[in-house]
Formats: structure tokens, sequence, C-alpha cells
């Protein structure tokens, strides 16, 4: 068959020209360590990293709301423990008040123990989290939970849980109202302590009025022993949670390792691959050139 | 006897030379594009009847014909068209691509970022820094919006530019092609042969025009060529020529369209029958492609603003006020058709973002029915009386009324991209609370924004905006993918036919210097002959003394 000179030098150069830019773009590839450079190179696993990417970042996302959440928790439940001490020794004293050999002296010391535990415990439903939200005010947590008053305190906050989504269909509580804690049922226990440390102020002078102690002393333990049972069926609350969340983190990491692996396999190169490749396609390359140099010189003009 | 011998070494020596003329010819337009080898037809000299029998006279030059074939070179003119068509296609196509191939610049990480910001104003919905961060990541989503919508109309812009371009070269190519008419038919009849350069000159300005669209050709009669395209629109006939020029698409403001000045002024060529060609792939991408990628990214947006929107306005912001617009965005854009005779006003909004299908339409009217087309397939509905609602657009005619052939064209969500922007100023507006309350540690609202990130309001609820994002990444990814094989397919085969073509009318410089060799020693023997011719004569004029 003919062929014309041209048609040599163009199809050589047309043939070098390839294997260049096919070297060009793994030598892409290699630098950045991507098989994909743009979606057209494998459409598909273009679109399918943008997915991983997105669900990688959500589980990321629900991870550090589990943090945020557990932070709030555990101060939560460090603060509950701290209450279940002070009831257990208001409950202590209570007992020490019940000895009917204390004299009225020795009761209003037991009064002025009552009056600080009722300050502390103000303090302690007041307790701030890190970013300085009042963690037993519901939404209101701009503003201290409980306000004292002259009989005990009350509650400013409202009786909404704060949320976080921790997990694709779980929103956690991270907060729980003071209403729910504090005076939870009409049990108002700062009321109880402010007015036990009325009651043993009130000197016992006859008969009456010691039954009157007897029954107030009643009534302030009945109270302070429900008041315990709410803030430890809380704090189990609180514990099941933070169980719930570490359950959550363990199953979030195992996500977050599939997604890389994932995300490695539909993006990352094959290394090994693409060297042998470039390696393979330079050996190529190089023919191509000899050959065309050869093919190119050959010329019946040389004879002349 | 031996004037006779000189006078047969004479032809011989001419037939040598012209042939070693061709042959140099050839060498020497080796490389010039669209050049046709050039062979001598030689023949016998008509011989002269001696009573005893004929004596030859010698050799003469008949003819210098170029080794040309039409189907051949039709094939290579063919695969031009389609080669060019795709390239120039794929070329575009590859801007897109590229665009969002970019995993920092693209739309994905701007949303991923943007919802991250409400997961954390929603852990701390009282903390100004947040709030101010989710505000900051609403702006910076808005303008990866922007950018994307923006670098579209540009590449929109672009076609219109090469489009312009093309059409001036074809316009250069029909007044020379015109001009070359003329001086071949004139050259053919003065007689002498083929004007076989000028000849070449024409075929080679077919495969340029061929680059840019695809035409027909018919050679004529006195050697012309009638040059045809499209739906057969005449752009040479023999020495007369028409011109191509850009026209305002009459629906679209923004568009340029191809005109044909014909006869009775320029009429708008429709774009589907416009085929091959650089021209003809740049006006399949912006028809096929560019229209889609920027209708489904303006559906992202149109989407997000409404959906997002909505739930913003059942929370409360910092002040215990209801939510307002977060997201503001463009409506479709409606042009009316400039030959309109009727008065309308058509108004078309969105009724809901979440049924769009990103594709643009034609609203016409014929006198009783309202003919609505979808542009992107074609499919068409007929309503009796407007407000209609179709495709999550509501339809109606605010004033005025249609004439029969009006029509208007309506691009939903064409502007939505390049407008989105964030309609709230001060963070203390964002409504990340649930109750009016103004609780600061309110972030009932806040969860229900986060949440939309994965909820399926996008695509007739099929997908999350991420998702119908990573449909446009893939839908891109997909069509340049083909591009390129096809239009390498397309390289190869005109490769091929240009292989086919060079083989047959190709320069072989071996060939040639062969032929210069045989030219050579047949110059060489005819002064060799003539030679003795002369010693004959000399040895005769000796006799004498």
């Amino acid at each position: 068959m003919r062929i014309s000179s041209n048609v040599v030098f163009q199809s050589g150069i047309t043939r070098i020209s390839e294997l260049m830019s096919s070297q060009a773009k793994l030598q892409q590839q290699i630098a950045t360590g991507r098989k994909i450079q743009s979606p057209s190179d494998d459409p598909v696993g273009a679109s399918r990293a943008l997915q991983i990417r997105h669900s990688s970042s959500i589980n990321d996302q629900y991870a550090l709301n589990r943090q945020t959440a557990a932070s709030n928790l555990v101060t939560e439940e460090s603060t509950l423990a701290s209450v279940t001490n002070l009831l257990l020794s208001v409950k202590s004293a209570m007992v020490t008040a019940g000895n009917g050999g204390l004299s009225d002296t020795e009761r209003s010391f037991l009064a002025m123990e009552m009056r600080g535990a009722l300050d502390q415990l103000i303090g302690l439903a007041n307790t701030r989290d890190a970013a300085g939200n009042y963690i037993f005010a519901g939404y209101q947590s701009q503003a201290p939970a409980f306000v004292k008053t002259a009989t005990g305190a009350t509650y400013q906050g409202d009786s909404e849980q704060r949320l976080l989504q921790v997990g694709a269909t779980r929103y956690m509580e991270i907060a729980d109202s003071g209403a729910e804690i504090f005076t939870a049922g009409g049990n108002d226990i700062f009321q109880t302590l402010h007015t036990f440390a009325e009651l043993l102020d009130t000197p016992i002078t006859d008969a009456a009025a010691a039954a009157a102690f007897s029954a107030g002393l009643q009534a302030a333990q009945n109270s302070i022993d429900q008041g315990l049972e709410t803030v430890l069926a809380a704090r189990a609350m609180v514990g099941t949670r933070l169980n719930e969340l570490e359950a959550l983190e363990e199953f979030g990491q195992e996500l977050s390792l599939q997604y890389a692996q994932a995300l490695a396999g539909t993006e990352e190169l094959d290394y090994a691959k693409a060297l042998s490749e470039i390696s393979q396609q330079q050996i190529i390359l190089e023919a191509a050139q000899k050959s065309f140099v050869k093919m190119s010189s050959m010329s019946l003009f040389n004879y002349f | 006897m031996a004037s006779s011998i000189l006078d047969i070494g004479k032809t011989a020596l001419n037939a040598a030379q012209v042939g070693m003329s061709v042959t140099g010819h050839n060498i020497a337009n080796a490389a010039t594009p669209g050049y046709t080898r050039q062979v001598v037809i030689q023949g016998t000299a008509l011989a002269q009847n001696f009573g005893y029998g004929y004596v030859g006279q010698g050799t003469r030059v008949l003819d210098i014909q170029r080794v040309y074939n039409e189907i051949l070179a039709k094939q290579v003119n063919n695969s031009l068209s389609s080669s060019n068509e795709m390239s120039a296609y794929a070329t575009q196509m590859r801007y897109i691509d590229n665009l969002l191939s970019n995993a920092n610049a693209g739309l994905a990480p701007a949303i991923q970022n943007f919802f991250t910001s409400i997961h954390t104003a929603a852990a701390n919905p009282g903390d100004p820094a947040s709030r101010q961060t989710m505000l900051s990541q609403a702006q910076s989503m808005a303008a990866r919006f922007q950018a994307l919508g923006s670098r579209l109309a540009e590449i929109e812009g672009d076609v219109n530019t090469l489009v312009t371009a093309s059409i001036g070269r074809i316009n250069s190519y029909s007044q020379q092609l015109q001009q070359l008419n003329i001086s071949i038919e004139a050259a053919l009849n003065n007689g002498v042969g083929a004007p076989n350069d000028l000849l070449d000159q024409r075929d080679q300005l077919i495969a340029e025009l061929s680059k840019q669209i695809k035409v027909d050709v018919t050679e004529q009669q006195d050697g012309t060529y009638n040059v045809f395209i499209g739906n057969g629109q005449p752009l040479v006939v023999g020495k007369t020529r028409y011109t191509l020029t850009t026209m305002r698409s009459e629906s679209d403001p923004t568009r340029l369209e191809v005109g044909y000045n014909g006869n009775s002024g320029p009429v708008l060529l429709n774009s589907n029958s416009l085929s091959g060609g650089e021209l003809g792939g740049l006006l399949q991408f912006r028809e096929k492609s560019l229209d889609v990628v920027r209708g489904q990214l303006g559906v992202i947006a149109l989407t997000l603003a409404e959906t997002f929107n909505a739930q913003h306005m059942l929370g409360y912001d910092k002040s215990g006020n209801a939510g307002g617009t977060f997201f503001s965005v463009p409506g479709p854009v409606v042009s009316g058709n400039v030959s309109n005779s009727g008065d309308a006003v058509l108004d078309v909004t969105i009724n809901s973002a979440g049924a769009l299908n990103g594709s643009n339409y034609r609203l016409a009217y014929d006198g009783t029915n309202y003919i609505l087309t979808r542009l992107d397939n074609g499919s068409t509905q007929t309503f009796a009386s407007l407000p209609q609602v179709v495709d999550g657009l509501e339809i109606a005619i605010s004033s005025g009324s249609m004439q029969p052939s009006d029509s208007f064209l309506i691009k939903p969500a064409i502007a939505a991209a390049n407008g989105f922007a964030v309609a709230i100023g001060n963070i203390d507006e964002i409504a990340l609370a649930e109750l009016p309350s103004a609780g600061n540690g309110d972030n009932g609202n806040a969860l229900k924004l986060a949440a939309l990130q994965t909820a399926l309001t996008t695509a007739g609820g099929t997908t999350s905006y991420e998702g119908a994002y990573g449909q446009l990444v893939s839908l891109v990814g997909n069509r340049t993918n083909e591009l390129n094989i096809m239009s390498e397919a397309e390289a190869a085969m005109l490769e091929g036919a240009y292989n086919a073509q060079q083989a047959y009318s190709g320069v072989n410089l071996d060939e040639e210097a062969a032929n210069l060799i045989r030219y050579q020693q047949a110059y060489q023997a005819a002064s060799k002959m003539m030679q003795i011719a002369s010693q004959l004569f000399e040895l005769l004029l000796t006799i004498g003394h």
C-alpha cells in the first residue's frame, strides 16, 4: 500500500503525543494520590465519593455532638452526686435533730446548718456548664434556674429538655429541668429545708410543741427521702444516657472507619499499579520515539 | 531522417523536463495542507506514415492530473465535521467537569460546613459566636452557589463568543469559495486542462468549512461547487454566496442564535438543523448540557432556600420573634418572544421547589389552548385556561392576554444559583428556638434545621440537597466521559479516513525520489539520442569532402 510521507510524520507524532498525555495523566494521579481527577474520570466513583463524604461528615458531626452531650451529662451527673451527698448529710442532721436530748440552742445550730444546706442546694441547682448555661433551667438557660425566696426557692426555668442529635435517629436529652429534680411531684426540698430550719428555731416549750416538732421532723425526713429518690433516679437516667452515648460512639467510630475505607477504595490511587503502568508506558514511549526517528530518517534522498 | 531523430529527442527531453517539474512540485508541496499529488500523463506523439509504415514521432505530455478521489475526500470531510463537533462539545463540557471536580471548590463541602455550623449552634444556641459562625457559613455557601452559577453563566457567554467566531470563519470561507468558483470556471473555460492547485485550494476550503459545520457539496457541470448547510440552505451556489449571522434569540435575550441572510432577509436557523462541526457542537452543548446543568444547580438552590426558609419561619429568634426569610433566591425568568402581538404579562412563580425538574419550558397559545412544552424532553401539556400548576411551577397571566402564536420562554431555575443570598443580616434573627419564650437554651428549631441536611427534600422528595448535587456531578461526569470517548473515537475515524485519502492522494517522498531518478535518466537518454543525431548529421556533412 502507498503511504504518504505526511502520514508517516503525523501518525508518529500523534501516537507519541497520545502516550505523553496518558503519561501526564498517570503522573497527575501519582502526584495527588487520587485516581479521580475530575468526575469524568469515574462518574460513578465521583458521585459515590461525594455521598461517602456527606455521610462521613454527618457522622463526624454526631461524634462532636456526642462529646458535647457527654460533657453536659457529666456536669449534670457530678452536680447530682453533690446534691446526693448534701441531702445525705441533711438526712443525718435530721437524725441528730430527732435526738430528744438536744437543747433549743443546739437545735438552732442545726437550723443554721439547714439554712446553709439550702443555700448550697440552690447553688448546685444553679450549676452552669462550660458555656455558662444554667443546666437545670430548661430552655431559659440564660438565667439562674432557682431564685431564693423567703420560704425556699422558686423555679425560673421552664419544663423543656434540651436535646442534641447524637445519632442518625437519636436525639438525646442533654439537660433536665430543675423542676423535675428539685421540686418533683410537689415535693419542694428547698421549702422543706426552709420549713425545717424554722421548726428547729422554734423552742420546744411543752408537749404540744414537742409533738409538732416530731411531726415536722417526720414530714421533713419523708420529703428529703423522696427528694433523694428523685435525684438518684435522675442520676440513673443520666448514667443510662452516658452508657448509650458510649455505645453510639463505638458504632460511630466503626462507621467512620468504614467510610474512610470506602473513600480510599473509591478515590485513592493504587500506587503499585500506577507505578508499574507508568514504567510500562515509559518503555512504549521510548520505543515509539526510537522507531519514529528511524522511520522518518529513512529516505531515498539519503542515497543521492 | 536525422532531423526527425532530433525532433524525437526533443519531445523526450521536453517530457522528462515536465516530469521533473511535476516531481519537484510534488516534493515542494509534500507538507502543504490539502495538496494532492500530481502525475504527468504521457502519450505517444502522432506517428507519421512513410508509405512503408508509421514511424513514431516521439512522446508528448497529454495532461497533468491530480490524483484525487472524491469519495475519499468526502469521507474525510464528514469525519472532520463529526470529529470537530464532538471535540467542541467535549471541550466545553470539560470546563463544567473541572468546575465540579475540585472537592474544595464544589458545593458539597459548603453545604456540609453550613449544616455543621447549625449543629454547633444547636449545642449552644445562646452563644453569639456559634450564631455568627452559622451566619458566616451560610454566606460562604451562598458565595459558592453564586460562584458556580456565575461561572456557568460565563460559559454561556463564552459559547456566544465562540458561535460568533465560528460564523465569522464560515462567512470568510464561503467568500473564498465564491472567488475560487469564479477562477476555476474561468480556467476550465480556457480548455488547457484542470487548474490542479486551485482545485486543491477549494477542496481544502471545503475541509476547513467542514470543521465548522457539516456541509453538502455538489459539483456542477461548469466545474463550480454548490455548497449547502443545515436543512439545505445554500451557502455558495456557483458564483453567488450567502452569509450567516448571529441573531439574538427571539425568546431568550441572553442567547445568540444562528441566522441566515437569505434572499428575503435574515431568518433564524433552528439549532437542531445545524449539526456537525464546531458550530454544531457548541449549539448542542448549550442545549443538551449547559441548560441542564444550570437548571439542576438552580433547582438545588431553590429547594434549599424554600425548605430552609419554611423551617426557619416556624422557629423563633433570639428576641422571641417568629423567624423570617433566611435565604433569598430569584424566581423563574420569563421572556416573551419579540414577535408576540398580545399584551399578556406572564407571571411564573415557584409553587413547590421540590417538584421542579430543572427543565426550561415554552408556553405557546394557539387561540384556544395554552400549550406548555418541556424543553429538555419535548413533552407537551395542553390547558384550556391559566393559571395552572405544573411540575412545581405556577403559571398565570397577571395582565393582558396572549394572541395566537404568541409564546413565552420560562426558565425556572436559571437565575437561582447566581442570585442565591443570605437574607438575614443580624445573628439575633436566626431562629434557633422552637418556643417564643426567648430562652437561651432553646435549640428546638436548630435541631430541625440541622435535620434538613439529610431530609429527602429535592427532586420530588427523592434525595437530599447534597444527594441532588451528587447526581449533578454524576450527570456531568458521565456526559463528559461519554463525550471524551466519542471524541476519541471520532478522532480515530478521522485519522483512518485521512490516512486512506493520503494513501491515495498524498506525496510519498521516496516515490518522488524514484521518479526524479527516472526522469533524470530519461533526460540523459534523450540528450544522448540528440547527441547521436547530431553526430550522424555531421558524418553526413563529411561525406561531401
